[in-house]
């Protein structure tokens, strides 16, 4: 009678848990493909024409924040189960899990190699490994730079509003501080930019060595550059010509509502994220232009398939198909994620496209020109878990807790810390 | 559904041999001795795949260098533990912890104390009332977390808008230790101080009324009836709710976890210095963030240390405390 009752909790059990982790092939025969997705790809409409013209074919997306993207996919492959059989990679991240990539389809197996020469060559070169024999990766979007300003502030203060005045007036970041202090003189109730850390991370972004060295040793402490925009956007903390906020959150979206400060670095993909956050009322107030310094790359990502998964073959002509192109052409027109291939972004029809939101700024040539010039950051393996110690460090400048020197030290002993 | 299987599996059993009257007779035995152990059996199997199977396993991941994808590169012993003994950010996570404990439950208790008190008094609508304290603790904690964050929001924040009334500058509640804490806190109060109460109120109204009734007669007070009669009535309730709110208390994660903006994104760390990083969000950002499982296992092992001695230590303490038996 005990065993049968063992028995029978162990199969219930067993049911519960078989039932979790689903079938791959449904039970219309169909192959069911899903795609684990963090913020927008722009893939709803490409989607559902894929499955139209594949008719054995099913695609799920998962979408769920990036943070909670990255950790669930850590434990799924950890796991062996549960991934979906497509997963993006952030370019933050993708150098961690480049490291484990025995856990990931060679993409070259199945002839990725012959597709290299689509995409600018950083970006092949950052979702490759062993001297890109192993693909890990195709390359969906790219980050190229651009700033982000209120014109109406911009007015206010007395500052010049035309985007192309705007972009002379700062040349270099030394210049855009410059601009910041004669914005503050003028109208001191109002933030010059929302964050240190996004100066710090744009500097940081034009720079070809960042933490790491091409040959992924830690150069932190010893590399000027990372000193340089850490003072240069601490500067900005201690005058309180920030408003402190953290990137993207819940209280920068009020922020942007309220019209609270004036600047911010924009990637392409971040338009998105201020129009949603500003909202309508304030539609033809942002506006685009250069940012200082040149061009720099910040996000992007790429689609990769992880070894669980039981179609890898289909699995790939999928991510193939949304990273062509013809796909990559019709994600800019619809979400403004820039391309990370020079013939789209270099496409008569991209580069004329205009932001009606963003005061019609030409979006599509600006962000072209900042990804022409770009050299893009080695990221070491240890990118993402050091990154964050020097962000929290400027959260700390602005909050009025350190002085930007106490601050820097801090940061190094726990960057020390986070590299080893 | 376990014991009605029960039911009808003994019952064939017996009747297959009726005439054997000593059998039957053992068989009914055997049925009250053990068939209570089989009953409970479910649950220990549960708990043993569960509970005690990843609390060995997490010890025995504690004693590697383990990272999160890559799995186990060798047995270190215990120098993740010598390593932890040494770390100032596991130190400083301890002190958040327990502080964030002791101002969330203290008063917290205290509250539901005199809450279940004035709902014990026999209020119009009792039934609206005793609903109403456990609504907070009903709604999700994402959505009383995201409340709170607006409320103690820096530039328009409520709790600082407010403040301006009575002359208070804004604070700026994420980047001060004690400021943080207090509002962290606050939402912790606010979720379970109502829950508790109800417990509490369960218990009061099984205490005697003539022993009210009699110290009346003898002169006593509200008060000194509340003290002297409710609470040591109550005890076994409060020692209950001690050792909960210590279980619950020092595994504080979600509230300090949602309060940091940079939760949502790629900084976990509970403050711009860690001033309100609780031991569980230091686990999660070395396991989850960081990738190293096996500091992430010791962290836990520690926890689980220090709540079974918070947990005994608050046993002992409010056993003198609620009176002497």
């Amino acid at each position: 009678m005990s065993t049968r009752l063992v028995g029978s909790v162990a199969a219930t059990l067993a049911m519960v848990l078989v039932a979790g982790c689903g079938g791959s092939s449904g039970a219309d025969g169909k192959i069911e493909l899903s795609l684990g997705l963090f913020s927008d790809f722009g893939y709803d409409k490409l989607i559902e024409e894929y499955m139209a013209s594949h008719s054995n074919i099913k695609i799920e997306q998962r979408k769920v924040k990036m943070e909670q993207h990255n950790t669930q996919l850590a434990t799924q492959l950890a796991g062996g189960r549960g991934a979906a059989d497509i997963v993006a990679l952030e370019e933050g991240v993708v150098s961690q899990f480049r490291a484990s990539k025995d856990k990931f389809v060679n993409l070259a197996e199945y002839g990725a190699k012959d597709l290299k020469d689509q995409w600018a060559g950083w970006k092949w070169n950052q979702g490759t490994a062993d001297g890109g024999e192993f693909v890990l990766g195709l390359g969906t979007d790219m980050g190229s730079l651009g700033l982000c300003y209120r014109s109406d502030l911009f007015a206010a203060a007395g500052l010049p509003t035309d985007r192309a005045e705007v972009a002379k007036l700062w040349p270099t970041w030394a210049d855009y501080a410059k601009a910041a202090d004669t914005f503050t003189a003028k109208t001191p109730n109002v933030k010059f930019v929302d964050t240190g850390r996004n100066v710090y991370k744009a500097i940081l972004d034009q720079t070809e060595e960042g933490y790491f060295a091409k040959d992924d040793s830690y150069i932190a402490e010893k590399n000027d550059k990372v000193k340089t925009a850490f003072d240069t956007a601490a500067a900005l903390g201690t005058k309180q010509q920030t408003g402190a906020l953290e990137p993207f959150s819940q209280d920068w979206n009020v922020a942007l509502k309220q019209g609270s400060f004036a600047t911010t670095t924009c990637p392409a993909w971040a338009l998105a994220l201020i129009k949603a956050g500003a909202g309508d009322a304030a539609a033809g107030k942002w506006d685009v232009t250069t940012a200082p310094g040149g061009g720099g790359n910040w996000g992007g990502s790429f689609l990769a398939i992880p070894k669980q998964g039981k179609n890898p073959k289909e699995a790939y002509e999928l991510a193939k198909w949304l990273t062509a192109p013809e796909q990559q052409k019709r994600i800019f027109k619809e979400t403004g994620n820039l391309p990370s291939q020079p013939k789209v972004y270099q496409d008569a029809e991209v580069q004329a496209t205009v932001n009606e939101y963003f005061s019609k700024a030409p979006v599509g040539q600006i962000f072209a020109t900042s990804a022409e010039s770009l050299k893009p950051t080695y990221r070491g393996t240890k990118d993402s878990k050091v990154g964050p110690v020097f962000a929290t460090a400027l959260t700390r400048v602005e909050q009025g807790k350190q002085s930007a020197a106490e601050a820097w030290t801090q940061a190094l002993k726990e960057a020390t810390d986070a590299a080893k | 559904m376990t014991v009605t299987r029960q039911e009808t599996e003994t019952a064939p059993a017996v009747s297959v041999s009726p005439s054997k009257e000593p059998k039957r007779f053992r068989l009914s035995h055997w049925d009250a001795r053990y068939t209570p152990y089989l009953i409970i059996t479910p649950f220990f199997l549960v708990f043993g795949i569960f509970g005690l199977y990843p609390l060995i396993y997490t010890a025995w991941v504690s004693l590697h260098d383990w990272q999160l994808i890559d799995g186990n590169q060798g047995f270190v012993g215990l120098a993740n533990y010598v390593e932890l003994f040494g770390d100032t950010k596991f130190w400083n996570a301890l002190f958040n912890t327990l502080s964030l404990f002791v101002l969330s439950t203290v008063p917290q208790l205290l509250a539901a104390l005199g809450l279940a008190a004035l709902l014990d008094r026999g209020l119009r609508g009792s039934a609206f009332w005793r609903a109403g304290v456990l609504l907070p603790n009903v709604i999700s904690v994402a959505a009383v977390a995201l409340v709170f964050a607006q409320f103690f929001g820096r530039d328009f924040g409520i709790v600082n808008f407010l403040l301006g009334f009575v002359g208070i500058d804004p604070i700026d509640w994420r980047a001060e230790t004690w400021a943080s804490h207090l509002a962290v806190s606050t939402m912790v109060m606010w979720r379970w101080t109502g829950y508790n109460a109800l417990l509490y109120l369960a218990a009061m109204q099984s205490v005697p009324k003539d022993m009210y009734e009699s110290a009346t007669l003898d002169g006593a007070g509200r008060w000194r009836m509340f003290w002297s009669i409710t609470v040591p009535s109550i005890r076994p309730t409060i020692l209950f709710t001690v050792v909960t709110s210590t279980i619950g208390g020092l595994q504080l994660f979600a509230e300090p976890a949602l309060f940091d903006p940079g939760f949502a994104a790629n900084n976990s760390t509970g403050g711009s210095d860690r001033q309100f990083q609780t031991l569980v969000l230091y686990m999660y950002e070395k396991g989850f963030r960081l990738f190293d499982a096996g500091y992430a296992a010791t962290i836990a092992w520690m926890l689980f240390v220090v709540v079974l001695l918070v947990a005994l230590v608050n046993f002992t303490l409010t056993r003198r405390i609620a009176g002497k038996e």
